[in-house]
């Protein structure tokens, strides 16, 4: 089983995010990178299924420019063979069909039987990349696995739907799948899987610059008011009040 | 037994050993190691210990008394009646001694030489403790009263010897006996006391009586550690190195197999240990007796190479018994024939940590946040110098170059209480006029949490980033609130080869206060109790510096109540080797347990010298209720406030 894993390099949820002064993207010599959190989830996903059949390869696919190498060797480092890094200078694409443009005409020799992607990145939150990617390789896709399950070369997959139902789809490979994070248990990589990282391969390519349908015009911080509000009285009142708070004002219903 | 050893890595240097003869000489007659913990057992087993010392010189002469026709040791001279009366007066002192362990363990049944439940121990060592705890105390009994036995038939033979008052007083109840049962009676008893070695001789490397040679053998093999939880740098660019950290015996360090051959079982690190008082499956002595029983068990495959039992933390300890300790170092200190059981922990944990990416998912993250942010808090690095907004505090980056580097340290930039430690401590070094600066944004944690759980790699990294920093701006002399820096920076960081003069702000404001630089008002007058926090007191051996501190800023009213266990003897709050960041569920919270010692004080004020300390004493006031009613302060902030 060949397994192809999407990995993004996001700014950390904790990361000071400044601005570049023309507003258009963040001042990226400042920001604390980390791995994508539900590709962490995508790449975990992957591993297990090598380990289960004891046989297969996992080869992860990143886009970027080179600081995203730290990703690719800490997904390496926990266990994955080989990794490709689509090179691009400091701009990178935002329109997700660009993106999974360039991913398919890096991976269409490939045949790959399995494209695990995480949901959406936490930076740009498309959620599109892994879906677009499928169709652009005639592969079947699926989003939102909760968990995955390689029957006969079939895959049955658990999505999460909305207010807690779920939905069993079982799909012919190869297959596109985007998954939730929390689905499994991600590991820590070994001291073994760090110092092995540093001898696997990441082949890198230089992909043809595309014309991209969309473009990120300005970003701002939203402003965070923080307001506390105090609500007195005995109980049968602070209850009513705050009924009324959550009714009418919160418009919880 | 020395085959078993040598399946061990780090090879002992015996020469060396050897060379600390004086020093295992002198611990072996003084017994002191015997005395930092129950002092009265102690005394007993001195003169048990003594008498069967004076045992190993008096077989050498009953031997030539039984096998010389008419030998006698110096007869009718004070050397002989000197050396009879010695004999007479220890023979009844160990008689004596080991009868009271033998009541002890047998009929008293002392809990402390039990090991409770959920602690983790070889089925084999519950009944073989007792067995050979019974063997060995009825040998020594036997051997040592039948020699006093065939002494007295001597006496009755010979008539009165005033240099055998013992023996003169059995001896009487052999009147009316022929000369030739006399006789005959001191032949057997020599035959007794003497044949009992021999036949003791063959149980001696299986019985935990090995103590004899091993525990002060041991004591001399004894490394000199930079502290008690600092182990030597991983070679983690070594290719050869297929293993770090310990996950069968043979990973273990020659000195540590030793371990289990000194050790004689007597529980005084478990009687200490944080962990084993509030009921986790954590035992230090348990660590040691299994690796004892597992030699005895595997005596001859395992010296003849065989692979030991994998993995450690199926047997030897379990996994949660590994996690639940505090790194406190109570175990090493309280030992007396040296053992290192919180040692093998951290081999353990390596193992388990770099090895098998095997251990609590709360530490798991604590790693991340490290590696991404810097700190354990996971908080924004850019965010680390706020503590200082509003006040004046120089940064390293704007002025080039400082005597003192004030390392604030991970808890002291984030934690909401250890701001207020680390505005105190600015506070004060601003007052006495002090050539420092801080790092601010461009320090990042020094890694002692990884390295306590066993993270080398995440430590490493840590460290060479610091020491870049370091380099850059010249530093060279350190003070810092927190004492896991302190710790790591001077020994760990020491141990990579940095030459750091690091000195905890107790040590620091204390001199600042000698020296009259600082003259705080000793306004304080209600009692006040001080919490020893490990990594001040054990790990570093600064005892007097913070209560001089608390001393300073107290009326003539007012008093440092000590708890129950303080100085040498503090318990841990619970926080350190990691535990500060993830929990271990099963027993008593560590942190209730010594706060409750803090309450039974009776005073409403707790100090500390530690952010760690600070943050579990705070807790732990929460969880005890005494919200309202008692408060804890770090030393620095009580003489900042009265600058």
């Amino acid at each position: 089983m060949k397994i192809a894993v999407l990995v993004k390099q996001v700014p950390g949820s904790e990361s000071p995010l400044p601005m570049v002064s023309s507003q258009d993207w963040l001042d990226e010599s400042q920001v604390a990178y980390i791995m994508n959190e539900s590709d962490n989830y995508a790449l975990e996903e992957a591993l297990q299924i090598r380990e289960k059949n004891n046989d297969g390869e996992v080869v992860i696919i990143s886009l970027g420019p080179n600081r995203i190498q730290k990703v690719i060797r800490e997904a390496l480092s926990k266990g994955a063979d080989r990794a490709i890094h689509i090179q691009t200078d400091g701009s990178y694409p935002t329109d997700p069909l660009v993106t999974a443009s360039l991913f398919s005409e890096t991976l269409k020799d490939e045949n790959f039987d399995l494209i695990f992607s995480g949901l959406q990145s936490d930076d740009l939150g498309f959620g599109q990349t892994g879906v677009l990617l499928g169709e652009l390789l005639n592969m079947s896709t699926a989003t939102l696995a909760m968990s995955t399950e390689i029957i006969d070369n079939k895959i049955k997959v658990k999505r999460e739907l909305e207010a807690g139902y779920f939905q069993w789809v079982t799909m012919s490979l190869p297959a596109s799948i985007s998954v939730q994070s929390g689905c499994n248990t991600p590991r820590y990589p070994s001291l073994k899987g760090i110092m092995g990282a540093k001898k696997k391969e990441i082949n890198v390519i230089t992909p043809p610059v595309m014309d991209q349908n969309q473009s990120i015009k300005k970003i701002y911080a939203p402003n965070s008011a923080k307001e506390t509000v105090m609500v007195e009285g005995s109980v049968d009142q602070i209850v009513e009040k705050l009924v009324n708070i959550f009714r009418n004002e919160i418009k919880i219903t | 037994m020395f085959k078993v050893i040598g399946r061990g890595t780090n090879p002992i240097d015996w020469k060396q050993v050897m060379k600390n003869w004086p020093k295992g000489l002198a611990v072996f007659i003084s017994q002191k190691t015997l005395f930092k913990t129950r002092p009265v057992i102690g005394a007993i087993h001195a003169g048990v210990a003594w008498g069967f010392t004076l045992y190993l010189l008096v077989n050498i002469i009953d031997i030539f008394y039984g096998m010389i026709p008419g030998f006698h040791f110096f007869p009718n001279h004070f050397i002989g009646d000197f050396y009879r009366f010695f004999v007479d007066v220890f023979t009844i002192i160990v008689l004596v001694g080991i009868v009271l362990f033998i009541v002890r363990r047998f009929i008293q049944k002392d809990k402390l030489l039990v090991t409770n439940e959920p602690v983790l121990i070889s089925d084999k060592a519950k009944i073989g403790i007792k067995r050979d705890s019974l063997i060995v105390g009825m040998f020594i009994l036997f051997h040592i009263g039948f020699r006093f036995i065939g002494a007295s038939f001597e006496v009755a033979i010979n008539g009165p010897d005033w240099s055998q008052p013992g023996a003169t007083l059995v001896a009487s109840l052999w009147d009316g006996l022929s000369p030739n049962a006399l006789i005959f009676g001191e032949h057997v008893s020599w035959w007794m006391a003497l044949g009992l070695i021999l036949l003791f001789i063959p149980y001696f490397p299986y019985s935990k009586h090995a103590h004899l040679f091993m525990g002060p053998l041991n004591y001399m093999a004894q490394e000199s550690r930079r502290s008690l939880t600092t182990l030597e740098v991983m070679d983690l660019e070594d290719e050869q190195l297929e293993q770090f950290g310990a996950s069968k015996l043979e990973h273990l360090p020659q000195k540590e197999l030793l371990d289990g051959y000194a050790c004689i079982m007597c529980n005084r690190c478990q009687d200490i240990c944080p962990a084993y008082q509030t009921g986790k499956e954590l035992s230090p002595s348990a660590i040691e007796i299994n690796k004892r029983y597992y030699f005895n068990e595997n005596m001859k495959e395992f010296s003849n190479g065989a692979e030991s039992a994998d993995p450690l933390s199926q047997w030897m300890l379990s996994e949660e018994a590994a996690w639940s300790c505090t790194t406190c170092g109570f175990c090493i200190d309280a030992c007396p024939v040296g053992n290192e059981p919180m040692i093998d922990i951290l081999r353990v944990r390596q193992n388990l940590v770099l090895m098998e990416s095997n251990f609590p998912r709360d530490a798991m993250e604590v790693f991340d946040k490290i590696e991404n942010y810097g700190n354990p808090w996971g908080m924004s690095p850019q965010d680390r110098e706020k503590w200082t907004d509003g006040m004046d505090v120089p940064k390293m980056r704007d002025k080039g170059k400082a005597e003192y580097l004030y390392w604030a340290g991970c808890s002291g930039a984030y934690d909401d209480r250890g701001k207020d430690i680390s505005r105190s401590v600015a506070k004060i070094m601003n007052e006495a006029g002090v050539d420092y600066a801080i790092l601010g944004n461009e320090e990042s944690c020094t890694g002692d949490s990884a390295r306590r759980i066993g993270n080398e790699y995440l430590f490493q990294m840590q460290a060479t980033q610091n020491l870049e920093t370091f380099e850059k701006y010249g530093v060279k002399k350190i003070i810092t609130q927190c004492p896991h820096c302190l710790t790591t920076l001077k020994n760990d960081y020491g141990e990579i080869g940095a030459d750091l003069e690091v000195t905890h702000h107790s040590e620091f404001i204390s001199q600042l206060i000698k020296e009259k630089k600082i003259n705080p008002d000793n306004t304080i007058d209600e009692d006040i109790t001080f919490h020893d926090a490990c990594y001040v007191g054990r790990h570093h051996g600064e005892y007097d510096a913070p209560r001089e501190v608390l001393q300073s800023v107290l009326s003539k009213d007012a008093n440092i109540v000590e708890m129950e266990r303080n100085k040498e003897q503090s318990f841990c709050c619970g926080a350190g080797g990691g535990n500060m960041w993830y929990e271990i569920k099963s027993g008593k919270r560590i942190n209730v347990e010594r706060f409750e010692e803090a309450i039974d004080t009776g005073v409403k004020k707790v100090a500390t010298s530690c952010n760690f300390c600070m943050i579990m004493m705070e807790d732990a006031r929460k969880v005890t209720g005494q919200d309202e009613s008692m408060e804890v302060f770090d030393i620095a902030e009580l003489v900042a406030e009265r600058l």
